[in-house]
């Protein structure tokens, strides 16, 4: 009896199997035809040579390979010999392949990924649509795996994951996009979800804060941020000092300030001595002070010297008479890392300042130096940073008009911006660039001012790849700011570098991401031509 | 639990299949448990002429019949399933009969079907414009089998053709040389000719490695190295050998299934060669169910592989590896070990034998099945995922 019943049992099961094999028929039917239309388009592919030709060509082959060598005691060979000239060749030889790379098939290769992606990232909206998370999930793996530096599949895998509860993920997956796009509201509106139900309700805010910053109108996000707020109770002033908006203050930066000294003052006598601190001090006048500040040589600033005007003041009694007078000194280089290869390219130049104003004076209680006071005169020359002891390299010395304007951080940085000078080798270069580590918006700006034809001989062959992707960072977060020379000028620059196919192998997937930007970026605004993103495209070895 | 069921079955004789005269066979099979895998006729399509072999057009729903009519022309038909239906799409119809077709030596994109006939005639045709792209006639008899490789592989060498024909010559073609063969295996001078009734390609895991071999009607095993233009390895398996296929083409030779007449069929593991004894086997003669005319490995798992009788009867086998599959004898050298042959199903589809099988590589568990009984089959076969 039992076996019948296991019979039975078998055959329902058999039957049922076979039902799901026929429906599994019916999707492969649906999944073939598509991907036989997908089918068209030239097919290029690396074949080995036909087998009864390849006896004929080995031969040769081989004889190419012996190339002529310079034997080691064949001096005078060696002393003939081109290294530039032999380094030049491996890199033309590096790049041969590249250009010559069958590019119509990578081209097609990646649109029909794309396609793919596209398509797996459809089938995944219609199981978010019918709620099947799990198996929407597999679908934007697919599309993933396919292009990996699109932010719509990672938020959409986001929201999955939110409605699954696997918060982390969801959180993991947000962040994946955000870093992709850091503009994608629904991704920052996804993850504050996900925190928020994870309890971070202070990132939950920053990231809402920055949804509301993008959309201001978003009702969604307002009504979210309440809540949290009042869950948040008495913490929800907080909320301001969130990570995000923190960061965007930039780290503000003092100025610093020398105090030039006259020798007239030292020789006052005791009871000045008080009004001498005072006047140091800047006290009770309306001036900044600057002090001297001393650096190993390897810490200063390896920039280009620049001629610094320095106006005359009135001192004395004069001071009292004119008080609005004062000289704002603005530092910009206060953490500038002097790069130890360049450091035999500084220039030794003397400073030279008026004799009229150069008084010295000694300090007592520390090693000061030179303490000047800008009295009268003017320093025209240029302010050494070979010099062992005093800093005004760093200094940057405003005219009054500036001075008066300058009240705080901001309008600061806007000056040092537009003080900043082309530069002329690799060495300014990199100078300027650390020293606007951080300031973005400088950084662009310094940028903007390179004529792009200028960058092949700035940059000779010292380009390194950090510095590369700095750029491209920055040329893809302010691509308005570059459109006078347009950005295509600049990439173009820059694949012109010597050796730039070896940095062209070091770019990072985030980097790809910045360039797949900028070259859309090129295709839509700068209507470059097609020929050319595909160039760029291969020397960037996309 | 031993229920057992019996089978018996006449099977009348094929003109084609002269290797028996009528066979009563009965089999008792324990019954299945869960994870058996079915075999079930999933489409039954009856031709009014006969049909010699089939293959799926790659990366489609559909797939190409070989055949030939009474009056003694070949055709090739394109079908489609649709909706569980199978729609004829197209037919060529040319006066020679055509016997065999692959689309191997084609990238998916062209697919291009390369097909041997009776005359000896090498053609490859472009399916969308029905015309042929390339012609060349060195055969002086039936092309008896075909096969190609290199198409829609990368790296794994040049797109070649091989045939083998009655004439006792195996030849190898590369499309993009027209006229002559790259490659000619025949008899030396003054032996006699033997009818070659199979070829394969295998082994060839880069551009320059690739195996081809042959099997003929006195039982004769040939592998020829391609690389080295040299003969590898022969041995008899005592009965013609009908069809040969190695466990993946593009992989340094594991497995090798030869089919021959009678119901045998040797399974070789071609991993280890021994000089003097030369590849372990495993013979398998259990099933008196006449020739074996196919032997093809599911394309999802190279392990499992389905036998096609002359009974119309299909079988599905799984090799089971020894533990080890190498152990070295007493003069030092290294003997391959011979694994066991376990019978996952079998199922009798037709009444005649049935001639070609071929599993689609999309979708695991479809295959196609021809047979002399003037009928096409689309087969599906469940659970082969569990194996």
């Amino acid at each position: 009896m039992q076996k019948a019943f296991e019979i039975q049992k078998n055959v329902r099961d058999n039957a049922k199997t076979f039902q799901t094999y026929l429906t599994d028929l019916q999707t492969w039917e649906t999944e073939m035809k598509r991907k036989e239309a997908a089918l068209n388009g030239d097919f290029v592919k690396d074949l080995p040579p036909v087998r009864s030709k390849i006896k004929r060509e080995r031969p040769v082959e081989v004889k190419k390979k012996t190339e002529k060598r310079i034997s080691a005691s064949d001096y005078q060979a060696w002393e003939k010999f081109d290294v530039e000239k032999a380094c030049e060749e491996v890199d033309m030889a590096e790049i041969g392949p590249v250009s010559l790379d069958s590019k119509k098939s990578e081209k097609d290769k990646l649109e029909k990924l794309r396609e793919e992606a596209q398509y797996e990232k459809e089938r995944g909206n219609a199981f978010v649509k019918e709620e099947k998370w799990d198996e929407a999930i597999k679908c934007y793996n697919r599309a993933i795996e396919l292009i990996q530096n699109d932010a719509i599949y990672y938020a959409n895998r986001g929201l999955c994951y939110l409605k699954k509860d696997s918060l982390h993920q969801a959180v993991a997956d947000c962040t994946a996009a955000l870093n992709i796009d850091p503009t994608y509201v629904k991704a920052l509106q996804r993850r504050a979800t996900a925190r928020e139900r994870l309890g971070s309700l202070r990132a939950a805010t920053a990231d809402l804060n920055e949804v509301l910053a993008l959309e201001p109108r978003n009702a969604a996000a307002k009504k979210q941020l309440e809540a949290i707020k009042i869950r948040m109770g008495t913490k929800g002033s907080k909320s301001k000092s969130s990570p995000i908006t923190e960061g965007n203050n930039y780290p503000q930066k003092t100025p610093k300030i020398v105090e030039l000294d006259n020798k007239a003052v030292l020789d006052k006598t005791t009871p000045v001595k008080t009004a001498l601190e005072k006047w140091k001090t800047g006290e009770g006048e309306d001036i900044n002070v600057m002090k001297p500040v001393k650096k190993p040589p390897h810490l200063r600033s390896k920039r280009a010297l620049k001629t610094i005007t320095i106006e005359e003041i009135p001192l004395g009694k004069k001071l009292s008479e004119k008080p609005a007078t004062r000289m704002k000194i603005i530092e910009i280089d206060n953490q500038a890392q002097g790069d130890s290869n360049n450091n035999d390219n500084k220039t030794k130049e003397e400073t030279k300042v008026s004799e009229k104003t150069n008084y010295k004076i000694g300090d007592g209680d520390s090693n000061i130096l030179e303490c000047m006071k800008i009295k009268e005169g003017k320093i025209k020359d240029k302010v050494d940073n070979g010099d062992s002891n005093i800093t005004e390299e760093s200094l940057k010395i405003k005219d009054e008009k500036v001075k008066d304007k300058v009240g705080d951080g901001t309008t600061e940085k806007e000056i040092s911006i537009r003080d900043l000078v082309p530069p002329v080798n690799s060495v300014q270069f990199m100078a300027e660039w650390k020293n606007l580590k951080g300031k973005i918006s400088a950084r662009s700006k310094y940028l903007s001012i390179i004529e792009p034809t200028k960058i092949t001989s700035i940059f000779e062959n010292a380009l390194e790849s950090d510095v590369l992707s700095e750029i491209l960072q920055i040329l893809s977060q302010d691509m308005e700011m570059f459109s006078n020379k347009t950005v295509t000028a600049y990439l173009k620059g820059l694949v012109r570098v010597k050796r730039f196919s070896a940095l062209a192998m070091f770019l990072s997937t985030s980097d790809k991401q910045c360039l797949n930007k900028l070259l859309e970026h090129c295709k839509n605004v700068e209507k470059c031509a097609e020929e050319d993103i595909l160039d760029l495209k291969n020397k960037f070895e996309l | 639990m031993a229920t057992h069921h019996v089978l018996s079955i006449k099977v009348r004789r094929s003109n084609l299949d002269n290797s028996l005269d009528s066979v009563a066979f009965s089999s008792t099979y324990p019954m299945e448990d869960q994870d058996t895998p079915q075999i079930i006729t999933h489409i039954e399509h009856n031709l009014d002429h006969s049909l010699f072999d089939c293959k799926w057009v790659p990366c489609s729903a559909k797939f190409v019949v070989i055949g030939s009519l009474p009056k003694g022309s070949g055709t090739i038909e394109i079908f489609e399933i649709s909706s569980g239906e199978i729609k004829k799409i197209k037919v060529i119809e040319r006066p020679n009969s055509f016997k065999c077709g692959t689309f191997g030596a084609s990238s998916d994109v062209e697919r291009r079907l390369a097909t041997g006939d009776f005359k000896g005639t090498l053609e490859i045709w472009d399916l969308e414009k029905s015309s042929q792209v390339y012609i060349t006639k060195e055969h002086t008899d039936i092309i008896n089998s075909i096969d190609g490789m290199g198409g829609s592989t990368v790296n794994c060498g040049a797109p070649e053709i091989v045939t083998g024909s009655r004439d006792g010559t195996v030849k190898v073609w590369d499309p993009r040389q027209r006229g002559k063969p790259v490659a000619n295996m025949q008899a030396a001078r003054g032996e006699t000719r033997r009818d070659c009734w199979c070829v394969c390609f295998g082994n060839s895991f880069n551009d320059a490695e690739r195996i081809v071999l042959a099997g003929y009607d006195n039982g004769d095993l040939k592998m020829f190295d391609l690389r080295t233009m040299s003969l590898r390895w022969e041995c008899n398996l005592k009965n013609g050998v009908c069809s040969a296929e190695f466990d993946r083409k593009d992989i340094p030779m594991n497995k090798l299934v030869a089919t021959t007449l009678e119901g045998k069929f040797h399974v070789f593991d071609l991993r280890t060669q021994n000089p003097t004894k030369g590849f372990a086997q495993v013979l398998d003669n259990s099933a008196q169910s006449g020739t074996i005319w196919v032997a093809r490995h599911l394309p999802q798992n190279r392990d499992i592989f389905v036998t096609c009788a002359g009974n119309g009867q299909v079988t599905l086998w799984k090799y089971e590896y020894p533990e080890q599959r190498c152990h070295v004898d007493g003069s030092g050298a290294a003997c391959g070990v011979a694994g066991k042959l376990r019978r996952l199903q079998r199922m009798l589809i037709s009444t005649q034998p049935v001639n070609a099988w071929e599993w689609n590589r999309d979708h695991t568990g479809l295959a196609l099945a021809t047979a002399y009984d003037q009928h096409l089959r689309v087969v599906v076969t469940t659970k082969l995922n569990l194996q």
